[in-house]
């Protein structure tokens, strides 16, 4: 579009601008900036390529095909944004360059006003762009979305957020029944059933490598599908702030062989995965006899503190059953079992496990069990007879 | 642009914008009038617009929890149709009123328009008076706010209506006593009493939707 | 062709005003003048802007490393609660508001705002509002329930602390404040415009300035709605977030980003308008396509209000309002890239110089790109199930909101500065400024992509050193400390330019539109006579188009002047002693007596506000 007023302006020397600009103007840093600005991103860009941590909870190294949803969307709007990210910076930096004005040029650029052909392109384009990702993300909105086939054997199981811990109780199959608390087991190949809600605030439960993550939401349950493809146990963690212990409520994601037991590897060690249903025929069983005196020791302590006012440990008498709720706190029939404790805080040792009894405070601010009076001695009595509930 | 660059006598540009800026340089304050609406009409507008968003949210809320109260009494045990019929008949003879009166200020007609507002903000301050006794009879039945989600929606939503017509009663009556003491600078009150009825239009229209949507409906089903 | 000299002949229009001008503080305490009240709204904004920074310093700080013990649990959480807070209400929304302030009426060739008494309601509101906010601290803790205030995490059982009920308290005056100074400018805009400036020749930074009015009055009243229904639960008892009682937690996300989401294009809207005035400015052409550019900005206001249910993809609202959310989220793509390939064509062909106004808005191009292409993503409902509440999520946002809207206030800032202060702030130090900021903040927010895929949760206190998030949160923390050098810096360089900088003139980057037009610093009254409007770049066109010189009346005009009041404080005060009686209610007895004593004041204060000669 030609600009009439455009011969007219073309000689004229418009005051002040002078004044404004100081001579540093003209400096070779002045020249380069934009080309140091895109050497600063790159720098920076490839500095955490370049960090060669491991990524353990990698979120584009899925184990289920709900992850693997994900990832393939980001895979394909990844190349896309590099893709319109290059031509926008490029052109950015091309136009910085090169349309920069010359010293002592006062002459006034072509004063055009726009182009609507141009206009119609780049709206047009975007458009498509949109449309063509819009497409498969629907697709992939219902297909994340589709119940396990009904026929299929799928492991159902009651997922609720609570601070700062998860509480799973399964629903279905073998395992109807199994009560426990942080860690879920699952069967690798198998459809699961995850039922999210909570007692309290509104968490969300996020295995990074598993799949996208969940609400729990209090007076509402929403459920989670996905199967596991590859044996292993994956870390996770609340997703939505919950409060003080936010950040310590972890959760681990033990996916189990269909069939004999395998070797996997976590955190660079070995470790040993029975079958699912191994698994569940232990968890099932009430929990061992205290075998010796201090256990049995460790036993009554644990009923004496009033341990068993939120805990449970089926199998073990005056412990079966707890007030005002049966998941006040975690079940600890098996205990001893778990790799971590605190939700995922600190490692199952019985060292540990007594630091965190003598004050739980300390371990997890605002954690809402009871620190109750007693001697490290006897935190250290309850702490052995809970490890030896395997 | 060919256009805009023609554009070039100030009177031509002025009129082209819709106005008569022949002695542009002697105007106190140039308004620009959007659409022909003063200031404080398009202001007015504006902010029952804004008002519209509050109570769509509050009767959205009513409506998000209609019929999840977990416990009693419910809308059925509660409400009374008849009496809540008669506020709601002053409350629209009220906008009656509040008409007049922006007709009689429109008639340069002070006190007329003063008797009107007068009587407007009597009618509104008997619909908060219907409110309170309902109110009391409510909590009497042991409807509380604290008592169930229907407590707690109700309440809220009718109660911030009745807290917009105390709004308007007040300035109805400030409005009647400014021109009664002539304090009131002659030329604007036709449109002060014009802005104050379209507060007090929009707060009638509210009360008939929460009538019809929240009271009336219940009997329906 | 005309001189900007020809201005200097215009003659001082006669005054009408009711009241002597005070001086001093008590000029500052009653003033109505839109450009006092912008300079308000900006110290506050920069101050908060430091705040907010701080407690960003101080969390990142607790992250850089794993397992540390600086700041623990809630009183991490509390930080990251103040620091969004701030940022968003108290640091960019008032920068916006001073911009807005300022320059609106001087943008349009008007006097004041339409309503000046209004407006200063608006900032004592906003200033009163931030301090009863912050004064949780004293009294009692942060809020320490994240800025978006997921209920049922805000209820009394599961916060008892009052930092909550500052929080809610605050917010509701902030947004009090918000919608009257929205319904004012919508009205300013629409009405005072200078004679010939019709909608379509209204700059562009106006226009978004509008938009984001339309956007305030009309987004606030469900948030407000929502922290009415909060304030109920935790004062009266009222059970609308209480699940055992049936109250469903979604209540509040969906009131919540009803209003949040327009509020995203609130902080970014403006910061797109200073560019666009901006860059035609240094590049000596006008702005590619401004009707599109204008066109896009009220686009992305309309569907900014459909698309709050994006937020909520986790939460479980099922598979058709995912779908629905996320392909209206995908359409604000489109004109947010038309915005993007305008100024790119803007810049195509010209002839441009870089004063550091004009590095700091090219800069904004390829971060806000960078930020609005990470929003591509989250609007893939599948892909945002990974990304949502990750820090994926903190590096986009950021990326809009520091790479685009801060870096796009600072460039107005460098810009306009020498308008309201009459000197040219510091060039060398603005370029320091702009390499330490931008440096840093890539620095900051660019590793923050990575952890989001590493799968760091966003808000947490501590992390294990297994994790593989050490390198990342370390290089972040580092950036953060360039960010924060570099607001020194300009904060810094405004103190110097005030004293030592060089005067500006009238014009001092040979711009297009009506606000060089007046004096730097302008004069109360702004112009001595009103301009005509003849294209979209009056005074670019004045100077350069023999034509269209803006005729400068002979004879001095009359104006009516507003004088100074106490009322819009009053009533402002009015509404803090209803909320503070509201806050003691179940401390103190009969504290209700001071939101009664509250509800009179303001009565009493509207009646002496109507009744006072202006």
């Amino acid at each position: 579009m030609a600009n009439v007023a455009q011969p007219r302006s073309q000689s004229s020397v418009p005051e002040g601008v002078a004044g404004a600009l100081p001579a540093s103007n003209r400096s070779a840093v002045r020249r380069l900036w934009p080309a140091l600005t895109l050497l600063a991103w790159i720098a920076v860009a490839a500095l955490c390529g370049c960090s060669n941590e491991p990524a353990p909870r990698d979120t584009h190294n899925a184990i289920s095909e709900s992850g693997d949803i994900s990832s393939f969307f980001y895979q394909m709007l990844l190349w896309l944004d590099v893709a319109i990210g290059a031509i926008v910076i490029a052109a950015w930096g091309y136009a910085l360059v090169r349309f920069k004005r010359a010293t002592g040029d006062d002459t006034l650029p072509a004063q055009n006003h726009g182009d609507a052909k141009l206009e119609l392109i780049w709206t047009a384009i975007p458009t498509v762009i949109v449309i063509a990702i819009t497409v498969p993300m629907l697709v992939g909105v219902f297909r994340l979305a589709k119940r396990p086939d009904q026929n299929q054997q799928t492991i159902e199981i009651d997922v609720t957020g609570k601070q700062w811990w998860w509480e799973f109780q399964y629903k279905s199959g073998t395992a109807n029944g199994l009560h426990t608390a942080n860690e879920v087991h699952v069967q690798a190949g198998t459809a699961v059933v995850m039922n999210m809600t909570s007692s309290d605030v509104i968490h969300a439960w996020w295995v990074p490598r598993l799949t996208g993550k969940r609400d729990a939401t209090p007076g509402r349950s929403y459920p989670l599908y996905f199967s596991a493809r590859e044996p292993g146990i994956y870390d996770g963690q609340c997703a939505e702030l919950c409060g003080a212990s936010h950040a310590l409520m972890g959760t681990k994601l033990f996916v189990h062989p269909p069939a004999k037991e395998v070797e996997v590897e976590y955190n660079g060690a070995k470790v040993k995965l029975d079958s699912y249903e191994t698994w569940v025929k232990e968890q099932l069983a009430p929990a061992a006899a205290p075998a010796g005196a201090d256990m049995e020791r460790g036993a009554k302590l644990f009923k004496d503190k009033t341990c068993p006012t939120c805990h449970i440990v089926k199998g073990l008498e005056g412990a079966e059953s707890a007030s005002p709720s049966m998941t006040t706190g975690p079940n600890l029939t098996h205990v001893g079992s778990r790799m971590t404790i605190a939700a995922n805080t600190l490692p199952n040792t019985a060292d540990n496990l007594a630091k965190w009894i003598l004050d739980p405070q300390a371990v997890k601010p605002g954690a809402k069990m009871t620190k109750i009076a007693m001697t490290p001695d006897e935190a250290k009595a309850i702490a052995a007879f809970l490890t030896s509930l395997k | 642009m060919s256009a805009q660059l023609a554009a070039t006598d100030p009177h031509e540009v002025a009129d082209a914008a819709g106005h008569d800026h022949g002695d542009h340089g002697h105007h106190a304050v140039v308004e620009n009038n959007f659409m022909g609406l003063p200031n404080i009409k398009l202001a007015m507008w504006a902010f029952l617009g804004s008002e519209c968003m509050f109570f769509g949210s509050l009767i959205g809320t009513y409506f998000f929890y209609h019929g999840k109260a977990l416990a009693g009494p419910l809308p059925q045990d509660v409400f009374s149709i008849g009496i809540t019929s008669i506020s709601t008949f002053l409350l629209l003879m009220s906008s009656l009123t509040m008409a007049l009166a922006v007709d009689a200020m429109k008639q340069r007609n002070p006190a007329t328009a003063r008797n009107f507002l007068v009587i407007t903000a009597l009618l509104g301050a008997t619909f908060v008076g219907f409110q309170v006794y309902e109110f009391s009879h409510f909590v009497h039945l042991g409807l509380k706010l604290s008592t169930s989600l229907f407590g707690s929606t109700f309440y809220v939503m009718t109660g911030f209506h009745g807290g917009h017509v105390t709004v308007g009663v007040i300035w109805l009556s400030m409005l009647a006593l400014l021109i009664h003491k002539g304090k009131l600078n002659p030329a604007k009150l036709p449109i002060n009493v014009e802005v104050a009825g379209l507060y007090w239009h929009f707060v009638d229209i509210v009360w008939i939707v929460i009538f019809t949507f929240v009271y009336l409906l219940e009997f329906i089903q | 062709m005309a001189a900007l000299s020809v201005f200097d002949k215009a003659l001082e229009p006669v005054y009408h005003q009711e009241r002597e001008v005070k001086y001093g503080l008590v000029d500052w305490l009653t003033t109505v003048d839109h450009k006092k009240i912008g300079v308000l709204y900006g110290v506050a904004g920069l101050f908060y802007l430091l705040v907010g920074g701080l407690e960003a310093l101080l969390f990142r700080i607790q992250i850089a490393k794993p397992d540390q013990n600086i700041f623990v649990g809630d009183t991490f959480n509390g930080l990251v609660t103040m620091h969004a807070t701030t940022m968003v209400f108290m640091a960019v929304m008032p920068l916006i508001a001073a911009f807005s302030n300022y320059f609106v009426p001087l943008m349009i060739g008007a006097r004041d705002v339409a309503f000046p008494r209004m407006n200063a309601f608006s900032w004592w509101t906003f200033c009163f509002g931030s301090i009863l906010l912050n004064s949780s601290l004293i009294f009692a803790e942060f809020p320490a329930a994240g800025w978006t205030g997921y209920a049922p995490l805000t209820t009394k059982a599961m916060s008892p602390s009052a930092g909550i009920d500052f929080w809610w308290a605050g917010l509701t005056m902030l947004a009090i404040s918000s919608m009257v100074a929205g319904v004012n400018f919508v009205v300013t805009i629409l009405n005072m415009r200078a004679p010939g400036m019709t909608l379509m020749r209204v700059p562009v930074l106006v226009w978004m300035m509008m938009v984001i009015q339309f956007l305030l009055a009309f987004s606030f009243p469900p948030v407000a709605v929502g922290l009415i229904l909060l304030s109920f639960d935790r004062t009266f008892g009222t059970v609308f977030y209480e699940y055992t009682m049936g109250g469903d937690p979604h209540l509040w996300q969906h009131l919540f980003w009803v209003f949040g989401h327009p509020e995203v294009y609130v902080l970014i809207l403006p910061s797109m308008g200073i560019v666009s005035e901006i860059l035609p400015v240094f590049a000596r052409r006008p702005l590619f396509g401004q009707h599109a550019v204008i066109f896009s900005g009220i686009f992305i206001g309309f569907v900014g209000f459909g698309v709050w249910g994006h937020h909520m993809f986790t939460a479980g609202m099922g598979p058709i309002a995912d779908a629905v959310f996320a392909s209206t989220t995908a359409i604000i793509a489109i004109p947010t890239g038309v915005k993007i390939f305008n100024w790119l064509g803007t810049l195509w062909g010209a002839k441009m110089t870089y004063p550091t106004p004009m590095i700091f808005a090219l800069s904004f191009i390829p971060l806000f790109t960078i930020g609005g292409l990470s929003g591509i993503m989250h609007a893939n409902a599948p892909l945002d199930l990974q990304q949502h509440d990750s820090y994926f999520v903190v590096a986009h946002f950021h990326y809009v909101l520091v790479g685009g809207a801060l870096m796009g206030l600072f460039a107005g800032f460098y810009f306009y500065m020498p308008k309201v202060t009459g000197k040219l702030m510091n060039e060398a130090l603005g370029k320091v400024h702009f390499w330490l900021f931008a440096i840093g903040l890539n620095l900051t927010f660019w590793p923050m992509h990575d952890l989001g895929n590493r799968g760091m949760p966003r808000r947490i206190y501590t992390y294990p050193a297994d994790a593989g998030w050490n390198f990342d949160n370390l290089l972040a923390t580092s950036g953060v400390f360039l960010m924060a050098a570099g607001t020194l810096v300009f904060v810094y360089n405004i103190l110097t330019s005030l004293k030592n900088g060089k005067a500006a003139g009238r014009d001092p980057w040979d711009a297009c539109t009506l606000e060089w037009l007046a004096d730097s610093p302008p004069k109360a009254h702004n112009f001595d006579f009103t301009p005509i409007v003849f294209s979209e770049r009056p005074l670019w066109d004045h100077k350069h188009t023999a034509d269209m010189a803006i005729p400068v009346p002979a004879a001095a005009e009359e104006i009516h002047m507003p004088s100074y009041s106490w009322k819009p404080m009053w009533v402002s005060g009015g509404i803090v002693l209803i909320l503070v009686g509201l806050l003691l209610l179940h401390t103190i007895p009969f504290s209700w007596l001071i939101s009664v004593a509250g509800g009179l004041s303001i009565i009493g204060s509207l009646y002496a506000w109507v009744t006072e000669p202006v």
